[in-house]
C-alpha cells in the first residue's frame, strides 16, 4: 500500500513538472491559435543552459533564476524576427515554422554538446532525503513540488490578477476587438511567447538534476506537454494543471505495475479522455 | 498528331516520373540512395495526399511506415508467405492502422488534430518498445530475407544487388503513382480539395466530412505502409527507429520542401533530402541544422516548395517568349493534376 502512496507522491512531482512545461504550451496556443513545436526545445535549453552554468561552477540557484530569463528573451525574438511574418499565412505553415527551430536548435544543442547526454548534480543544499517515520522522499523533489505551486500560484496571478492577464484572455477570445480597444496585440503576443518559452526553460532546469541534459529530452518533453494540454483541454490553465497531474501519477503508479508500459500507459489515458470528452476535461468546446 | 499530344499531356506527371526513375541509374552511383529516394518519395505522397490535398498535416506517418516495415518482417522471417503476398499484407496494415489513427484523430480538426498525430506516433512508438516479442523492442527486427521474384522455383527477377531491387522498387513506385494520380484526378480526390478550401461549405453541401477525410487517411497509410515494407526489405532490418518521431518529422519535411500542390513534388522532396543529405552529410553531420532553417525559409516564404520554385522559373522562360502565357500560373495546390 505504501508503495502505491510513495509513487502517488511521486507523481505529483512528475506532474507538476509537466503542468509547467504544458502551461505555457496552452497558453501560447490560446492567444497566437497555433502548437509551438519548439517549446520542447526551449526546454532543451533550459536544461543544457543550466548544465553549462553548473559546469561553469556557478549556483543551480543563479541558473534557476538566470536562464529562464535568457530563454524567455529567445523566445521574445524569435517571435519578433519569425513568427510575427508567418501569421498571415495557411495555417500549417505557423506550424512547420517552428518545426522547423525546434530542428535547428537541436541540431545547435549537439553541435555545442555532443549528442551524448550528461548529468547535472543535485545542488548540495537539496541532497539527501526527508524521513518522517516511514515516509522516506527525496529532498530535491519535494523542492520542485514547493517551487512549481508557488510559480503556479503566481502565473494564476499575472493571468487573472494583472492588466496583462486580462489582455491576454480578451486576446484568446479576439484578437481584432482586444487590439480595436486600442492594445497593441503584437506586443502581448511576444509578452506571451517569452513568458511560455521562460516556463518552459524552468522546466527544462529543474529537470536537469532529475534526469540530465540530453539532445532528445525536448522532443519527448514536446509529445508528454501535447498529451497534458489534449487531456486538460487547449488553453486552459486550470486543464494543464489537472492533466499534468493526471499524467504524472498514472505514468508514476504504471511504473511499479508494468514499467515497459508506463510511458505507453499515458498515451492510453490521452486516448481515453479524448474519446469520452472530446475537448479534454477542462477545454472549452470549439 | 491531335491525340498523341493529348495523351502526352494527360500523363504528363506520370512521364516526368519514369523519366526521373530511368535517370537516377544513369547519374547515382548507389542504388541503396537511388531506392530510398523511390521509397520515401512514396512515403511523402501518401504525406502529400493528406497535407496538399486534404488540408491534414499528420505527425504520424511514422505509425503507418513502421507498421509496415513490421509487418513484413514477421511475414518473411516467420511465415513462408510469397514476397508479394507479404508486401500486400504490409499495405493492408498500414492502411488498418490509417484507419485506426484515423478514426479517432479526425473527430478533431486544426491543431488538436495535428497534436493527436503526433501524440499516436508516440503511442505507437512505445507500444512497439514494450512488445518486444513481437518488434524485437528496441533492437529492432533484424535479418529480413530479400526473396527474389520467382514463379514455382523458376526466378523471374533475382532482386541480389541494389540496383536489381531498385528496378523492382522502380516499378512498384511507378505503379503507386499511376494510382495515386488517378485518386486525385478522380471525383474523390477533386471533393477533397473542396474539403481543403472550405470545410464548412464542403459540409454543407452534403458531404460526409469525416468519411472523406477517413478514406483518404486510409489511402495514405497503404502508401506509406508500402514504403515501410520497401525500406525495411532494403535494410535488412526494421528498427524501433522507423517508428519514432524523427521518421514521421522526416517524411513531413520532404512533403513541404517538395511542395504540396501536386504528387510528383513529393519525389522532388524525397530526393533533394536524400541526396542533398547524403552529400551534406559527409561534409558535416550536423546538416540537419541547415535543413531546419530550410523548413524555416519554406514556411516563411515560398510555400510552394522547390516544385513552386521550378515553375515559377519555368514561367518567366517561356514568359520571356510568349507573354501572354505567363499569366497561366497554377494557383497555390490546384495547380494541374494530369
Amino acid at each position: 500500500m505504501s508503495i502505491y502512496l510513495l509513487q502517488v507522491i511521486n507523481g505529483i512531482g512528475i506532474g507538476m513538472l509537466y503542468f509547467l512545461l504544458a502551461v505555457g504550451l496552452s497558453i501560447v496556443f490560446g492567444l497566437l491559435r497555433f502548437v509551438n513545436f519548439a517549446h520542447g526545445a526551449f526546454y532543451l535549453l533550459g536544461a543544457y543552459f543550466c548544465y553549462q552554468m553548473t559546469r561553469w561552477g556557478l549556483s543551480f540557484w543563479l541558473a534557476l533564476a538566470v536562464v529562464p530569463l535568457v530563454v524567455g528573451a529567445l523566445g521574445w525574438l524569435t517571435e519578433k524576427l519569425v513568427l510575427r511574418h508567418v501569421y498571415a499565412k495557411p495555417h500549417e505553415f505557423h506550424i512547420l515554422v517552428t518545426v522547423g527551430l525546434a530542428l535547428a536548435i537541436q541540431e545547435l544543442v549537439i553541435l555545442q554538446w555532443g549528442p551524448l547526454g550528461d548529468s547535472v548534480a543535485v545542488p548540495d543544499l537539496l541532497q539527501g532525503v526527508v524521513m518522517w517515520g516511514s515516509f522516506v522522499y527525496p529532498k530535491y523533489r519535494l523542492f520542485v513540488i514547493g517551487f512549481t505551486a508557488v510559480l503556479a500560484v503566481g502565473l494564476w496571478w499575472v493571468l487573472e490578477g494583472t492588466r496583462l492577464g486580462s489582455a491576454v484572455r480578451a486576446g484568446s477570445e479576439s484578437t481584432e476587438m482586444v487590439s480595436l480597444l486600442g492594445i497593441n496585440v503584437f506586443r502581448i503576443f511576444s509578452l506571451v511567447f517569452a513568458l511560455g518559452a521562460a516556463t518552459a526553460a524552468i522546466a527544462g532546469v529543474l529537470a536537469a538534476p532529475i534526469r540530465g541534459a540530453e539532445p532528445f529530452m525536448g522532443i519527448e518533453a514536446l509529445g508528454v506537454a501535447f498529451v497534458v494540454v489534449v487531456v486538460g483541454g487547449m488553453g486552459s490553465f486550470g486543464g494543464a494543471l489537472v492533466g499534468g497531474l493526471l499524467i504524472g501519477i498514472v505514468q508514476s503508479v504504471m511504473s511499479t505495475v508494468w514499467p515497459e508500459g508506463a510511458r505507453l500507459m499515458i498515451y492510453i489515458a490521452m486516448a481515453a479522455v479524448l474519446l469520452l470528452r472530446p475537448h479534454g476535461l477542462l477545454g472549452r468546446k470549439g | 498528331m491531335n491525340t498523341a499530344m493529348t495523351i502526352l499531356r494527360k500523363n504528363f506527371h506520370l512521364l516526368l516520373a519514369l523519366a526521373f526513375v530511368l535517370a537516377m541509374p544513369l547519374t547515382m552511383q548507389s542504388g541503396s540512395l537511388a531506392s530510398e529516394v523511390l521509397i520515401y518519395g512514396l512515403a511523402a505522397m501518401g504525406c502529400n495526399l493528406l497535407l496538399g490535398h486534404t488540408g491534414l498535416l499528420s505527425f504520424g506517418q511514422g505509425i503507418f511506415f513502421g507498421l509496415g516495415s513490421y509487418t513484413i518482417a514477421l511475414t518473411l522471417t516467420r511465415w513462408p508467405l510469397p514476397m508479394p503476398l507479404a508486401l500486400a499484407l504490409a499495405v493492408v496494415a498500414g492502411a488498418v492502422g490509417a484507419a485506426l489513427v484515423g478514426w479517432v484523430a479526425i473527430r478533431q480538426r486544426g491543431t488538436y488534430f495535428v497534436m493527436l498525430t503526433l501524440a499516436f506516433a508516440q503511442m505507437f512508438y512505445f507500444l512497439a518498445y514494450s512488445m518486444p516479442g513481437l518488434t524485437g523492442g528496441d533492437n529492432g527486427l533484424m535479418d529480413i530475407p530479400r526473396p527474389s521474384l520467382a514463379v514455382g522455383g523458376f526466378t523471374l527477377w533475382p532482386l541480389v544487388s541494389p540496383w536489381q531491387y531498385y528496378g523492382f522498387v522502380a516499378v512498384v513506385f511507378l505503379v503507386a503513382f499511376w494510382l495515386l494520380q488517378k485518386v486525385s484526378a478522380s471525383v474523390f480526390g477533386r471533393t477533397l480539395l473542396a474539403v481543403r478550401d472550405n470545410e464548412e461549405r464542403a459540409g454543407a453541401i452534403g458531404y460526409d466530412l469525416r468519411l472523406l477525410k477517413l478514406q483518404a487517411f486510409v489511402i495514405s497509410g497503404a502508401v506509406t505502409g508500402l514504403a515501410g515494407a520497401l525500406h525495411a526489405m532494403m535494410t535488412g532490418i526494421a528498427p524501433l527507429a522507423s517508428a519514432e518521431y524523427h521518421t514521421s518529422e522526416m517524411i513531413l519535411v520532404m512533403t513541404v520542401i517538395g511542395g504540396t500542390g501536386n504528387l510528383l513534388a513529393s519525389l522532388l522532396g524525397s530526393a533533394f533530402y536524400l541526396i542533398v543529405g547524403d552529400w551534406l552529410s559527409t561534409l558535416w553531420p550536423r546538416w540537419l541544422l541547415l535543413l531546419g532553417v530550410v523548413l524555416m525559409v519554406i514556411s516563411l516564404g515560398m510555400q510552394r516548395g522547390l516544385w513552386g520554385l521550378f515553375e515559377s522559373a519555368w514561367n518567366r522562360l517561356r514568359g520571356a517568349k510568349h507573354p501572354a502565357k505567363a499569366q497561366e500560373g497554377t494557383p497555390v495546390g490546384t495547380g494541374d493534376k494530369a
